[in-house]
């Protein structure tokens, strides 16, 4: 079904009521923006809820929780201010915070001039709640509730609270609603069920259900929200839903009689407690605060309403009629289609709770990056920023990067914690012993807004020194001077060169960005989520993820690179053709049942990051025997093996490694080191975004980043 | 809450409010013996209602004796159907005129609101119903914790000149009032009131004391609370009645709509509900009551208030269930699930536990008529679908209609036309 646009329905027409410039806004933007303010249990769940029915939730708001995500997506901020600086147009806000801070935080929204407030916290000590509403009145908020179960809007498909969707909208055609129908306000939530499914049994839409609230003093009262609706064009009807207590009804009626040109459109209004026991509600204080006047009871609300003309009901069958009869049997939509419609909401199976991640979207031969492809960031972007984007989900820009690359720099300087490499020992093990000694890394901070990336690049930086521990070229290092490129500190690094060799320097960091990310399900990245789920220290949950990549996972580089290199070596030793002496390798790899490593993808036929690093290879002027090799391994195996398996990101890391003369075992370490930005974005966007101790179902994890872009 | 007038005096001694010299409160008139008393002194009957006075309540003693005789016959009392568990005993004070202060809130315009009155002593509903510019009310729009002393002046004036006082009375009234005020704001308070506040000749004094506390607000009261040496929150409506208490320890609202013990009508039915949140729970009633008067010749009698909405869990559910079919007048049970934010298959297992729970063990069973839309339709259709299959025998009374093709008014007035017709009574 189609909607009617959000600057078209009511909830607009009330915002341009109060704020008539932030409605210019809305106008441009086509949304009507709403904060959720308090994600306890029930603010986190119906956060979910009013954004499935349609609301646009822009932000939500948790002291102490600033910086990590609601719903996987939705930004969090510790304040109202700090969340308007960010997204100046929000016009609804709805409190759900405990009754003993719910006075504070709503304050805050009000003082903050959001135009509308929705207080669904019940149980406000009055005190507070007559500050609230001091301060509202002084900022013209309007202000619904408390112990409301909120506002609902079917026409636009927007809510803000607890009201299912159950309230049926006018159709102007079978598959398109219009913006017409009764509205009803009711200090009552359970009873809107029994009100819709009355009127609707007779084709009468609503298009707005606004609760008043049930607390003992609320932001808006029957006389102040019967005229807005009433003022509203496509209000053709309002139903006032009251009930025994207060004098609201009486308040209303009086209203009525005074101003009745507020009052232009029909009237209903049901009383619900006609039959109920008497003393129950009256006060002795209530009694005496209007000399002179009796109220609080159905029959003094019948009465009052009713001196004014306004009919009074008591029952479903007496709604329907008395409303029929005002609105000459209008029939706003198909009655049979409305059944159907609700029959497929209570019909549709639970919906499948998937999780979501906003880092990397994994398809077969493409990899996006927070909606950059990774060969475009392997061409155009270095470490640094490409680790700033898989933390931040944007690039950093040019003054942010310099911050970044400075602090990097500064963590390669530091000098590393002693570690002793057994002989033979994986590097993978070998970091991780690094990771877990670091007492640098361990005590840098992560907090604040830019936190989580300032540990990622420093932990970068670390690991730059942690590997010229492994290849012992720590003096190449020592002697930064700062101003370098930080593809200069790895080459250092790797080489222990100071003077830096450009085209391998650029060559070596694009093999490292190439493996920054393979999303949430690589073992890696599984290892360090379930370490984030307990809150283990960043440190030790980069340290399981990187532990995890052995010889099965992320090794096979190394073993590639022997490959290559033995081959090579072979054809040269016999004089035979590389082919040909390939073919024999993998013969007798075959025979004693060695794996053929490089070779295969359980994702990618073509793997998206083998182009451009051949590419970059040959630009770099790298390229030799080994890449050939490499280009035609897929080929010789499906000769000798008689099955096509593709090379991968390894296979090709393996040969360009051979081709620079390097240790194989940097293949891994290159591996290793990229894999470690993104191990650190899922760690934090884990603690984010995601309840403590949570079951991680990996397979069930969506992607819910940005779309696919280009780089500017 | 209520609290009682011993106690609220206490917070009224704690705010520099003067008050009568208290003696003590007794429980029995034995204690009498035990207590340092002046004669002449008041004999006040500590129950949480008004017009004790009017009542017998309250009593004038000249001597032990006396004080003996009156006690016996107070705590032989019932006031508007409470006991009088406890006596308070305080100094008769020697007056030469009476006014009342109050504080509440406004319900029109939720501002706090001051009331005073020359029309002390007496009960001031009717004042205020028979004679309101006898009334002086003042309301005070900012929720500051104290007031004025503009305004605290300006009232005492007013209250001064209608009761004839000396100027010098002013102030003292003024600094009573704020007084007054500042307790209410302090504590959180629904109403605060001296009604009477008594002249004497050395100045004033609080001769009654009402203090209402704002239950919402009772978590932060707890220096209040701990002075008064009151760990439970009070209920302070009339005695609950046993089904009232069995609902209350199984965490549901329920009120009995019927006087208990009921005497039970062979010639009406008796309507159960079970009928979703408190609004409905309400409504509900009333829509009983109407299609009983319109469709049944008013032979149809609801019998309670449930508030069965917010999601309750499985055994709550069925406790709704076991509970009106242990009230032995109920006759037929309407029930209406909206599972909106809640489920409807969590409601109908246990109504479903309770029914076969009820069948197996022999105990007394009630037809139950009713309808569920909402959250989680497809499973709890399926498990009634199946318990009806598996227990025909048990569930044979069980009707729930699954979706909103009829309105609850509909499903209402079928289930009383079933139950008419298995009575082979007409409608």
């Amino acid at each position: 079904m189609k909607l009617v646009p959000p600057d078209q329905g009511m909830l607009y027409y009330i915002i341009e009521n109060k704020r008539p410039d932030l409605a210019k806004k809305i106008k441009q933007s086509g949304i009507i923006e709403t904060v959720v303010v308090g994600l306890g249990g029930q603010g986190t769940r119906h956060a979910e809820l009013m954004q499935q029915y349609g609301t646009t939730i822009t932000a939500g708001i948790a002291p102490g929780r600033g910086g990590t995500r609601l719903l996987e997506t939705i930004p969090v901020y510790d304040t109202i201010a700090e969340c308007l600086k960010e997204h100046p147009n929000i016009a609804v806000a709805s409190v759900w915070r405990h009754y003993s801070t719910a006075k504070d935080a709503t304050i805050e929204a009000i003082e903050a001039d959001i135009p509308i407030i929705i207080l669904i916290s019940e149980g406000i000590p009055l005190k507070d709640v007559r500050d609230i509403l001091v301060s509202a009145r002084k900022h013209k908020t309007v202000l619904i509730g408390g112990n409301t179960p909120g506002v609902i809007f079917p026409p636009e498909g927007i809510k803000a609270g607890m009201l299912p969707d159950v309230f049926y909208p006018e159709e102007i055609s079978p598959d398109v609603f219009g913006p017409k129908g009764v509205t009803i306000i009711s200090r009552s939530g359970a009873i809107l069920y029994h009100l819709s499914d009355a009127l609707a049994s007779v084709g009468i839409a609503q298009n707005a259900v606004l609760g008043v609230g049930g607390d003992g003093a609320i932001g808006s009262t029957f006389r102040d929200l019967v005229p807005l609706a009433m003022a509203y064009d496509n209000t053709d009807l309002v139903v006032v839903a009251g009930e025994i207590g207060g004098c609201q009804e009486e308040l209303l009626a009086e209203d009525i009689k005074k101003n009745p040109k507020k009052y232009p459109k029909p009237l209903v209004a049901l009383i619900s407690g006609a039959h109920a026991p008497e003393g129950k509600t009256m006060g002795h204080a209530g009694a005496i605060v209007s000399p002179g006047q009796v109220y609080g009871t159905f029959q003094s609300k019948k009465q009052a309403l009713e001196s004014v003309g306004v009919p009074v009901v008591n029952s479903q069958y007496d709604l329907i009629t008395e409303v029929q009869k005002r609105l000459k049997k209008k029939i706003y939509f198909d009655m049979e289609n409305y059944y159907k419609k609700m029959k497929t909401i209570w019909d549709a199976p639970s919906k499948k709770t998937g999780w979501g991640t906003l880092i990397t979207k994994v398809m077969p031969n493409n990899l996006l990056i927070s909606g950059y492809s990774l060969q475009d960031i392997v061409e155009k972007k270095g470490f640094i920023e490409t680790a700033y984007l898989l933390v931040k989900g944007e690039f950093p820009d040019k003054k942010t990067a310099e911050e970044m690359r400075k602090i990097a720099i500064d963590a390669a300087k530091r000098p590393a914690p002693n570690v002793h490499r057994s002989k033979k020992e994986d590097i993978s093990k070998t970091l991780v012993k690094y990771f877990v000694l670091d007492d640098e890394l361990a005590q840098y901070p992560e907090e604040g807004t830019n936190g989580a990336v300032k540990k990622t690049v420093f932990g970068i930086g670390r690991t730059a020194r942690y590997l010229s521990g492994i290849l012992h070229t720590e003096k190449a290092l020592e002697k930064l001077s700062g101003d370098e490129p930080f593809s200069h500190v790895i080459y250092r690094a790797v080489t222990g060169n100071t003077m830096v060799n450009e085209q391998h320097s650029r060559m070596i960091e694009a093999m490292i960005v190439a493996c920054v990310d393979h999303g949430v399900t690589p073992p890696s990245a599984q290892a360090t989520l379930i370490a984030a789920t307990t809150r283990a220290p960043y440190e030790i949950a980069v340290a399981q993820g990187v532990g995890a990549i052995t010889d099965v996972h992320g090794g096979a580089g190394a073993k590639a690179a022997q490959l290559f290199t033995e081959c090579i070596l072979k054809s040269k030793k016999e004089n035979i053709d590389v082919a040909q002496a390939t073919r024999e390798i993998m013969k007798k790899y075959i025979e004693e049942g060695k794996r053929i490593e490089g070779l295969g993808h359980r994702l990618h036929t073509k793997d998206p990051r083998r182009d451009v690093l051949w590419n970059f290879s040959a630009q770099t002027g790298i390229a030799g025997e080994h890449v050939q090799l490499s280009k035609k391994v897929s080929t010789i195996f499906e000769q000798v093996r008689g099955m096509s398996l593709p090379i991968n990101v390894d296979g090709v890391i393996g040969a360009i490694v051979a081709d620079m003369g390097l240790d194989p075992a940097m293949a891994k370490a290159f591996f290793i080191y990229g894999r470690i930005a993104g191990l650190s974005a899922h760690y934090f966007e884990e603690i984010a975004s995601q309840p403590r101790m949570r079951q991680i179902h990996f397979n069930e994890a969506l992607y819910k980043g940005k779309g696919p872009r280009n780089i500017q | 809450m209520k609290l009682y007038e011993s106690e609220a005096k206490k917070v009224f001694e704690k705010m520099g409010i003067p008050i009568p010299k208290q003696y003590g409160v007794i429980r029995s008139a034995k204690e009498l013996d035990a207590l340092q008393l002046k004669f002449p002194l008041m004999l006040k009957s500590m129950v949480l209602v008004g017009g004790r006075g009017k009542a017998g309540g309250i009593k004038k003693a000249n001597n032990l004796e006396e004080a003996h005789k009156i006690s016996d016959v107070l705590f032989k009392l019932k006031i508007k159907g409470f006991p009088v568990d406890c006596i308070l005993l305080e100094e008769a004070v020697e007056e030469t005129g009476a006014c009342y202060i109050g504080i509440t809130m406004d319900p029109a315009t939720f501002n706090n609101v001051i009331i005073v009155s020359a029309s002390g002593g007496v009960d001031i509903e009717q004042v205020a119903l028979k004679n309101p510019q006898a009334i002086v009310r003042k309301e005070i729009s900012d929720n500051n914790k104290e007031i004025s002393k503009t305004i605290a002046l300006d009232l005492a004036s007013s209250l001064n000149q209608s009761m004839k006082g000396k100027n010098e009375c002013s102030k003292i009234l003024a600094d009573i009032i704020s007084k007054v005020y500042a307790t209410y704001q302090r504590f959180d308070a629904r109403l605060c009131e001296i009604n009477p506040l008594l002249i004497t000749p050395s100045g004033v004094v609080a001769a009654d004391a009402k203090l209402v506390l704002d239950d919402n607000a009772l978590f932060r009261q707890v220096e209040l609370l701990e002075m008064l040496g009151i760990t439970e929150k009070r209920h302070d409506v009339a005695e609950r009645t046993k089904n009232e208490l069995r609902a209350q320890s199984a965490g549901f609202p329920y009120i009995d709509l019927l006087p208990q013990p009921v005497t039970k009508d062979q010639g009406k039915l008796y309507v159960g509900l079970i009928p979703g949140g408190a609004g409905y729970g309400i409504f509900s009633i009333d829509e009983v009551s109407t299609i009983g008067h319109r469709y049944f010749h008013d032979q149809v009698v609801p019998v309670n208030f449930m508030d069965s909405g917010g999601g309750p869990p499985q055994n709550r559910v069925a406790e709704m269930f076991h509970l009106l079919m242990d009230y032995p007048v109920v006759d037929l049970i309407v029930t209406s699930r909206f599972g909106g934010i809640s489920s409807c298959d969590i409601f109908i297992r246990g109504m479903i536990q309770a029914v076969i729970e009820r069948y197996e063990n022999g105990k007394r069973m009630v037809p139950i008529f009713g309808r569920m839309v909402g959250t989680d339709l497809p499973s709890a259709r399926a498990f009634l679908e199946k318990a009806k299959a598996e227990n025909p025998e048990a569930l044979q009374h069980v009707t729930i209609y699954v979706g909103n093709q009829r309105i609850m008014a509909d499903v209402i007035r079928e289930g009383i036309q079933k139950a008419f017709e298995v009575k082979g009574w007409k409608p």
